[in-house]
């Protein structure tokens, strides 16, 4: 095996890693906030792609899908802020007692109202927006244009979510609720309408990803399935609540499964990435950049 | 009127009720069990349904079955799944009671049924699946009017020979069918292809990003890929393909018919062309009466070419209500006899079932061909066949350089 192939593989699951970080930081940060898990997150990966495919055939043409990708995440956002509001809220006022249950059901018959709901309007099949970019190379790797794209796209993304959590105000106080729900209530802050916020970006980041990579992996209504799976793996592998650990759960992730895909056996490629799941449980529970929790 | 008049009215009535067809009798019941959700070929399915629906109106417009019975179709989602698929079979056979099933897509799922037929005896036909153990487990209940895996590998090892390739790279997913097309094509390659290299990988169904596999393959350097995708894999594998700088410039061969369809240039488009396919219809072909009126019907109501997954199904639902007439029962036994004693009249030719050795088991083989889209946005109207050299009407062509 030589470098120039070997080099071409770890460039591919880099990519692919970096990308499926965007998902998994989406789930970590409304974790983070609500302290609740989003099963239909791939749903809104879904979405998000419906969104992106739906402007680009009908509106904007394909030479506009840069405008296409802000568009389908403000739409997933403002599908976020209602959800939340009107099926997540109860859980925080409405004096349910298994907050943990009553998430877990919610976001479980979201996941199969929208995969059925999507195929009540666009039918069973899958569609693919128009490339965005001809395919380039990236170092060693030939790449799809679509994909270079999407890691750009997900680069920038990142970039601007760390600057808005560090930088802000807004993201000063969702850092506080993360640490202390009580805590930043003491301090004037509305955590109910934090709650909504980091629901409303979580999912839209989700469907960043989805409108990313519609054009390689297609729109239909089981996309968000495999996002998902991946989304939780590389949370647990990074460290919940962790947005470097998104990043870099994410790409140790795509690493090791395009390598063990190659080197292996592709019909396992999921395992691969099971099996540093396992590995890091047993080693260090909380994952790469979770912190141990500390409560009083 | 005197009693004797009386009487013999009321005898009159009596024997015009008994013997008028069609009024107030129950229905025979057939059961549509086909992929209409993702993870299935959804797409297939539906061209399944449209068949079978316009083979029941045919033979309902015709007086329908045993004196005046009308068919009834009973249409479940499989899914393309094995659990879903029994599920479904089950409350065909035991809630709505349908006599035979038909419209089975995926061979992992027709595997699973397949089972339940023999408990319930209900015979199950296979319309598109094509995996060799179907056949060759020699169920009472489980018939074929499809193509088998051997004979679709042999079919392509023959196509790869006459065109002068030696390394080929199979990619297929982890199904009954894909391992089916691994084995078969190892088989054929023993046998008729001695001297030619052969690599295989077998993907997870489930999985979306093939990039590594693809430059696997491409860094082998072959002479031709075979796609063994079946559903949204298959793109996957054309455009993941196009993108690492494998297609078109290594050639490829689909393993089934999925590009006839509208989707394939919507999906894929220019990335879709060059692209080679096995096709089991091809519209130049010659059909019996039976088949010729389904194809008028069929582009009267839908405005384009039938498929041969619309085609088979209505050949299906037609012949077993011919069985049903020669069985005069609805009786499950009665009918699986009728189905092997009878000659059958099918889209492309007479349907028969024998109890043939290995595969050949209550099989009946529709042709198979290999075309060649040679420009994008191609109509399959205007595809050439390009194998085999009988029935070839224009030449296999390489793509150009990008």
């Amino acid at each position: 095996m030589d470098a120039f192939l070997l080099s071409q593989y770890v460039l591919s699951g880099v990519v692919i890693g970096v990308i499926y970080g965007l998902m998994a930081l989406g789930i970590t940060f409304i974790y983070s906030i609500m302290k609740m898990i989003n099963w239909s997150m791939g749903e809104f990966y879904m979405i998000g792609s419906y969104v992106q495919y739906a402007l680009i055939v009908s509106l904007l043409g394909p030479r506009r899908w840069w405008l296409a990708l802000p568009l389908a995440m403000g739409a997933v956002f403002c599908l976020g802020l209602v959800v939340q509001r009107l099926l997540l809220r109860p859980m925080f006022v409405g004096g349910i007692e298994r907050r943990d249950e009553y998430a877990t059901i919610v976001t479980i018959a979201l996941m199969v109202f929208f995969r059925n709901l999507a195929i009540v309007l666009g039918g069973p099949n899958q569609y693919a927006p128009p490339d965005y970019a001809r395919p380039t190379t990236l170092g060693t790797l030939p790449i799809s244009g679509n994909r270079f794209v999407a890691l750009i796209a997900t680069l920038v993304l990142l970039a601007l979510f760390s600057l808005v959590i560090r930088k802000t105000w807004i993201g000063r106080a969702l850092r506080g609720a993360a640490q202390n729900r009580v805590g930043i209530q003491t301090a004037g802050i509305d955590v109910l309408r934090l709650d909504m916020l980091a629901f409303g970006v979580g999912v839209a980041l989700a469907a960043a990803a989805g409108a990313l990579l519609a054009p390689d992996f297609l729109v239909y209504p089981e996309n968000g399935a495999i996002s998902t799976f991946k989304g939780f793996e590389i949370i647990v592998i990074g460290g919940l609540g962790s947005i470097l650990g998104s990043v870099v759960g994410g790409v140790l992730l795509g690493v090791i499964e395009a390598l063990g895909s190659v080197f292996v056996s592709a019909a396992y490629k999921d395992l691969y990435g099971f099996l540093l799941l396992i590995a890091l449980l047993v080693f260090r529970p909380t994952g790469l950049f979770g912190e141990r929790e500390r409560t009083v | 009127m005197n009693r004797r008049a009386g009487l013999g009215l009321v005898a009159a009535l009596l024997m015009v009720g008994l013997t008028t067809p069609g009024v107030a009798q129950k229905p025979v019941k057939l059961g549509v069990l086909t992929p209409l959700s993702p993870p299935g070929d959804a797409s297939a399915g539906q061209f399944i349904v449209r068949g079978a629906k316009m083979g029941a109106e045919d033979v309902n417009a015709r007086g329908g079955v045993l004196g005046g019975r009308k068919i009834e179709l009973v249409i479940e989602d499989d899914s393309g799944t094995p659990e879903k698929g029994a599920a479904g079979f089950r409350k065909l056979a035991t809630q709505d009671q349908v006599v035979a099933v038909v419209g089975q897509f995926h061979s992992s799922v027709m595997t699973a049924v397949q089972a339940l037929a023999e408990q319930f005896r209900v015979p199950v036909f296979s319309t598109q699946a094509s995996a060799r153990q179907i056949t060759e487990k020699h169920l009472t209940y489980t018939f074929r009017t499809h193509v088998i895996d051997p004979d679709r590998c042999e079919l392509w090892t023959r196509w790869i020979k006459e065109r002068g390739f030696k390394r080929v790279a199979l990619i297929t997913e982890n199904t009954d069918y894909g391992i089916g097309l691994v084995d078969e094509t190892k088989k054929a390659f023993a046998s008729m292809l001695p001297g030619g290299e052969l690599k295989t990988i077998i993907f997870d169904r489930a999985v979306v990003d093939l990039t590594p596999q693809l430059l696997d393959i491409k860094n082998w350097k072959p002479d031709v890929l075979l796609n063994g995708g079946i559903g949204t894999p298959m793109y996957l594998i054309i455009k993941q393909a196009y993108d690492v700088g494998l297609h078109p410039a290594v050639p490829m061969l689909i393993s089934y018919d999925a590009p006839v369809r509208a989707e394939y240039w919507k999906t894929l488009g220019e990335k879709g062309n060059w692209a080679s396919f096995i096709v089991y219809y091809h519209p130049t072909m010659r059909l019996t009466a039976r088949g010729e009126a389904f194809r008028k019907k069929y582009m009267a109501e839908f405005k384009e070419d039938p498929i041969y997954g619309a085609f088979n199904a209505y050949a299906q639902v037609v012949l077993l209500a011919d069985a049903l007439n020669a069985a005069r029962s609805d009786n499950s036994d009665e009918l699986v006899k009728a189905l092997l004693a009878g000659k059958f009249e099918g889209w492309n030719g007479t349907i028969s079932f024998s109890r043939g050795e290995g595969p050949y088991w209550q099989q009946w083989t529709p042709p198979m061909l290999v075309t060649q889209y040679t420009k994008p946005e191609q109509a399959f109207t205007d595809v050439k066949i390009v194998y085999p050299p009988q029935l070839k009407t224009g030449d296999w062509m390489p793509a150009p350089k990008r």
